[in-house]
């Protein structure tokens, strides 16, 4: 759509350019002769454009970690009334009927559900620089089984890890001031990252990896030592923030005593639909609010729908400033012509070539200034940032990565294009009216 | 004077492009206006604060807090126990029930948040003096403190009774003394309550906010057995949310903080106790991106938009006027005179715009569009402070003096003999 | 190279009237002038400031229209076309020569004269040559890439004159082209429109106050209160 839009955006250009009779390169020569003019107005597109570029590529991360989590055979299923993992609370009684209905799919005799504790943990972080002691809420993800729940999500390990055992507990060594044994974890690549920037400097400087937590590495948490076993290969979706970890032992320890989330291989995408339906309304021992998993990531990116429309406000606000910005400049270039103007228009060049060239010129800043912008807000492509996905009383706190795509750029250059175009447009019409004569007088 | 009336004109010599500049400015000191009254707020929370200290205990490992209420007795004692410990001077609990005003459209519209608290703890008149646990309301005007007390008296009559904020008013479309309902959600899911809305909060920070008395909230979580097969609702065991205590001064907090970190009575669930600063500190924690964007890259973009199209404006004009400057010159006028001359066209024009863009956004935020509507954390709602009728010329003035010094320096620096040899 | 369809005068200026209203005042300028242009004349135009020479010309070159009376050159009634017309027809039958040259200053001597070619359906060879060719007539083939500020006030004239010439108009008005010139300058300035006018037989429409260009023409009126007096033939 957008790059539809761009390419009728720039066909119009080309449509002025070939229809102008009046040689580009005199606007190029104008521009650069006023360079300090044509600079600073530019430069305010570039702004504009580069804030709004990495505004549209933050909301794309936090789309495509929304929308790529989630499989649509799979049915999360959660308590009524709950909307999101943590305020679930499932009555441990019924699971397994759920999970042995003739719509999930089974292995090896065994039905492909997966009974999930999710809970938000408060960590207190490390603070080496001293200050505000800083608080870290980590989202815990308590589990039965880790192969069965990373194969019914999808989910593998990096090479080297492995998942944490039956116990879910391992010795600490010998030498070790914490005698009690450690509690095994499998971490998401993001929450590794995150957990890897707490460690002191001598600990960096033994660290396997420098910029995350790795297999081996250890993190405190619940005054108990969590030692990291495996890493998830998890980029792009939101259990890439996630800590796993033997339930028994993670429901103790963080108080939540029932299952929240309950997770339903069926056999396809259309059995799925079908589970999710009778589940909301043919299941009569519990009140249930089931869901098909990629719709339910899918609700969450409706966070990233507020963000699009306060993006949306602040393009609409900030253009003003590009708008009125080439409008001065445009406006003191025709004044500054007035003369070429009319020598122009005794040559015999009409007024639409008039209006055209002065409008291919305040395009042309546009153009400099937009192409400037988006440059520069996609180097934004490929950070981290965090932010909170889905709303009241719960929320999901994810890391994304920004993604600058061809539809952002495109988006960044028509809207610069379309400033130019309604800047340069009165200024152009202006030139457009005057009188050659009184021009040259 | 005569000075400034020079000014004045040139400003008015091109009324369309000064029109124009002022416009930007506005519009943009306007986006940082919004965005600094956001962080204003959030600034001003998370600060440690000097006098009217307060400490927050909440749940220590799990989020979100849910603490037995029976907590609340030892916590209001500040888990005193031994001679000489430290007691609070004062303590107000907090249980939240969040509810939908249609069970059929649960969307956030339609969503209330409230808290269920002792009255006594909104306002009351100790010893002569208007004492208040709420953050925000030490600062009420004399009138709108007695306007407190009395509606505190009310709805400590009104066993449903419930102090609502002015937002609550618009979208429940209610007015004082009428009755609504609100259908429990999210971890308040079961309970229905019925509210009769007794006073509105005065404008300002609690316009999203809605107490009302904790007796209500507290039979009806006691009753819910009775109607659901004997089985207790989720929340009956951990029905507190969190506790606010209020203590002399920091020394007082630190000890304060080490006997209820410590106690016995205290130890399952395990709570945290943190000075109110640094516990909502810690919970825009998770926002910090999104701030930190505000803050430097947003606000920034603005100001860099604002200065660039200001400098624009500026040495345009003084290109020109050069052959005016020239006359300057020639007729004795200084160089510093006539860079002061340009510099002071230009911060006026970026002052003036500032003021009216700040004054706009007063108005219009605070008075039309009820605040800016932008949830996080527990902030849903900011209003722009009448620090803003500073910011707003301070920023367009500086962008100005900025943006116009390089314009202002050619004007200064003008060659007669090159200007007048250019004309001739 | 230009060729009239008819053998009359190329330029037939009949019965024209031209007021000016300013408020409630009216302003006569041109009151009844009748000027018949033969191709090829070389035709002063004088007389005092607002006597009306540039509204005559103005009225010639299809600037302006008059109030009334007629105004032909070639074969066109041009007092009777609209604006966007003319425009088209200035390009191919006029050209101007001005007293302060009117050239673009970020353009180069080369392409001020290509300018009104780049409005006629020429192929970029074509336009070459012609802007080559006229750029030689008046002496600049070396300064081409010179922008107008890097030339001397004779130079600029020049090039001037090279953009008037360029389209091979039917006729060429200039509008005081020596006012703002030394004498030397001036004096090249004519020889080089005597020069065209015997070489390329070109019509020029000479308006100035200056007797040294009067004499030069070889036909010359005067312009008094909106009537015109022929003063030597």
């Amino acid at each position: 759509m957008i790059l539809k839009l761009l390419a009728v955006a720039v066909a119009l250009m080309l449509l002025l350019w070939g229809i102008g009779k009046i040689p580009l390169s005199y606007n190029l020569r104008n521009l650069t002769v006023r360079w300090k003019t044509t600079l600073m107005t530019a430069l305010a597109f570039t702004a504009v454009i580069a804030l709004l570029t990495v505004m549209m590529a933050f909301v794309e991360g936090m789309k495509r970690m929304t929308e790529g989590t989630g499989r649509p055979d799979n049915v999360l299923v959660l308590s009524d009334g709950a909307t999101d993992e943590g305020i679930s609370n499932l009555p441990i009684g019924d699971l397994s009927e759920i999970e042995n209905l003739p719509e999930v799919a089974r292995a090896e005799d065994r039905p492909l559900a997966s009974r999930e504790a999710f809970m938000v943990a408060i960590q207190s972080a490390p603070t080496p620089s001293g200050g505000r002691p800083k608080r870290r809420f980590l989202q815990l993800r308590g589990i039965e089984d880790p192969r069965l729940t990373a194969w019914i999500h999808d989910l593998e390990l990096l090479p080297g890890g492995s998942w944490f055992s039956e116990a879910g507990v391992q010795e600490a060594p010998a030498d070790g001031d914490t005698p009690a044994p450690m509690i095994q974890a499998v971490l998401g690549e993001g929450v590794a990252r995150e957990l890897g920037r707490d460690r002191t400097p001598q600990q960096l400087a033994a660290a396997k990896k420098p910029d995350r937590l790795d297999v081996g590495d250890t993190f405190t948490l619940g005054n108990r030592t969590w030692i990291v076993v495996g890493v998830l290969d998890s980029a792009g979706s939101t259990f890439n923030s996630e800590i796993w970890a033997k339930r028994s032992l993670a429901a103790a320890m963080f108080g939540k005593e029932n299952y929240t989330t309950l997770v339903l291989r069926a056999k396809d995408a259309e059995t799925a639909k079908r589970l999710e339906t009778f589940l909301a309304e043919g299941y009569e021992k519990a009140a249930l609010n089931p869901k098909v998993e990629l719709d339910f990531y899918k609700d969450l990116s409706e966070t990233s729908a507020q963000f699009s429309y306060a993006i949306g406000f602040l393009a609409i606000v900030m253009s003003i400033g590009g708008i009125f910005g080439v409008m001065n400049t445009m406006f003191a270039a025709v004044g500054q012509r007035v003369g070429d103007i009319g020598v122009l228009r005794l040559l015999g060049f009409n007024r639409r070539q008039i209006l055209v060239s002065f409008l291919l010129e305040s395009l042309l800043i546009a153009l400099i200034g937009g192409l400037l912008g988006c440059a520069i807000g996609s180097l934004s492509d490929g950070w981290t940032a965090s932010s909170v996905v889905g709303g009241h009383g719960g929320g999901k706190f994810i890391v994304l990565q920004l993604a600058v795509d061809a539809e952002i750029i495109a988006t960044g250059i028509l809207l610069s294009l379309s400033m130019g175009l309604l800047g340069g447009l009165l200024p152009a019409l202006s030139a457009m009216r005057l009188r050659p004569l009184d021009a040259l007088r | 004077m005569k000075y400034f009336k020079l000014i004045f004109r040139n400003i008015g010599r091109n009324p369309l492009r000064s029109l124009l500049t002022s416009l930007v400015t506005i519009v943009l000191v306007f986006v940082v206006t919004m965005v600094w009254s956001i962080l204003w707020l959030l600034d001003i929370v998370t600060t440690e604060k000097s006098e009217n200290f307060q400490a927050m205990v909440t749940e220590r490992w799990s989020a979100p807090s849910h603490i037995p209420l029976s907590y609340a007795e030892v916590l209001g004692r500040g888990a005193a126990r031994n001679p000489g410990d430290v007691r609070p001077l004062d303590s107000m609990t907090w249980q939240f029930y969040i509810g939908t005003l249609d069970p059929e459209d649960p969307s956030s519209k339609n969503m209330m948040f409230t808290i269920a608290c002792d009255p006594d703890k909104i306002a009351a008149v100790k010893e002569g003096k208007f004492t208040t646990m709420m953050e925000g309301l030490e600062s009420l005007a004399d009138g709108q403190e007695d306007q407190l007390i009395a509606d505190v008296a009310k709805l400590k009559d009104a066993p449903r009774g419930i102090i609502v904020g002015q937002n609550h008013l618009k979208i429940t479309n209610k007015r004082i003394g009428e009755r609504f309902k609100l259908t429990g959600v999210s971890i308040t899911k079961g309970l229905d309550l019925e509210f009769e809305i007794v006073a509105a909060f005065p404008p300002g920070r609690y316009d999203t906010m809605a107490v009302f008395n904790r007796e209500y909230f507290n039979n009806e979580l006691d009753a819910y057995p009775r109607s659901h097969n004997g089985q207790k609702h989720p929340l009956a065991d951990r029905s507190l949310n969190l506790m606010v205590l209020k203590v002399a001064d920091s020394a007082a907090f630190t000890r304060l903080a080490s006997q209820i970190e410590k106690s016995p009575e205290l130890s399952d669930p395990a709570i945290r106790c943190e000075t109110m600063a640094s516990g909502l500190a810690s919970m825009l924690e998770m926002f910090r991106d999104l701030i930190w964007g505000m803050r430097w890259m947003l606000a920034p973009a603005c100001l860099a938009t604002i200065l660039l199209v200001i400098a624009n404006a500026i040495s345009i004009s003084v290109r020109e006027r050069r052959l005016e400057l020239a006359v300057l010159k020639v007729l004795g006028f200084r160089p510093y005179q006539i860079m002061v001359l340009v510099l002071g066209e230009s911060i006026l024009l970026g002052a003036g715009a500032g003021l009216v863009s700040a004054a706009l956004s007063y108005g219009v935020i605070n008075w039309g569009m009820g605040g800016i509507a932008f949830s996080i954390g527990f902030f849903d709602r900011f209003m722009v402070p009448v620090d803003a009728f500073w910011w707003g010329p301070a920023v367009g003035g500086l962008a100005a003096l900025l943006g116009s010094f390089l314009p202002a320096w050619t004007a200064r620096s003008v060659k007669v003999a090159e200007v007048f040899s250019k004309v001739a | 190279m230009n060729n009239p369809t008819n053998d009359g005068p190329i330029v037939r200026v009949h019965g024209v009237h031209k007021f000016f209203r300013r408020g409630s005042e009216r302003l006569d300028v041109l009151n009844g002038v009748t000027l018949d242009v033969p191709e090829g004349e070389f035709l002063g135009l004088m007389g005092p400031s607002g006597s009306g020479k540039t509204t005559l010309l103005n009225l010639i070159a299809g600037l302006d229209k008059p109030s009334q009376g007629e105004v032909r050159v070639g074969d066109r009634l041009i007092s009777a076309m609209s604006e966007g017309e003319l425009a088209g027809w200035r390009t191919r039958h006029i050209g101007f020569i001005f007293q302060f040259y009117h050239l673009l200053p970020v353009l180069s001597a080369y392409e001020n004269v290509e300018l009104p070619l780049l409005l006629l359906p020429l192929s970029a060879a074509q336009r070459k040559q012609q802007a080559t060719t006229a750029l030689e007539l008046v002496g600049l083939s070396d300064r081409v890439r010179h922008r107008p500020g890097q030339l001397s006030g004779g130079e600029q004239q020049r090039v001037g004159i090279a953009r008037a010439i360029v389209t091979d108009p039917t006729l060429i008005v200039a509008d005081e082209p020596t006012g703002d010139l030394d004498a030397h300058s001036a004096k090249e300035i004519l020889d080089l429109l005597c020069e065209l006018r015997q070489t390329l037989g070109k019509t020029i429409l000479l308006v100035t106050h200056d007797p040294r260009a009067a004499e030069r023409t070889n036909r010359l009126m005067h312009l008094d209160k909106g009537l015109l007096v022929e003063q030597r033939l």
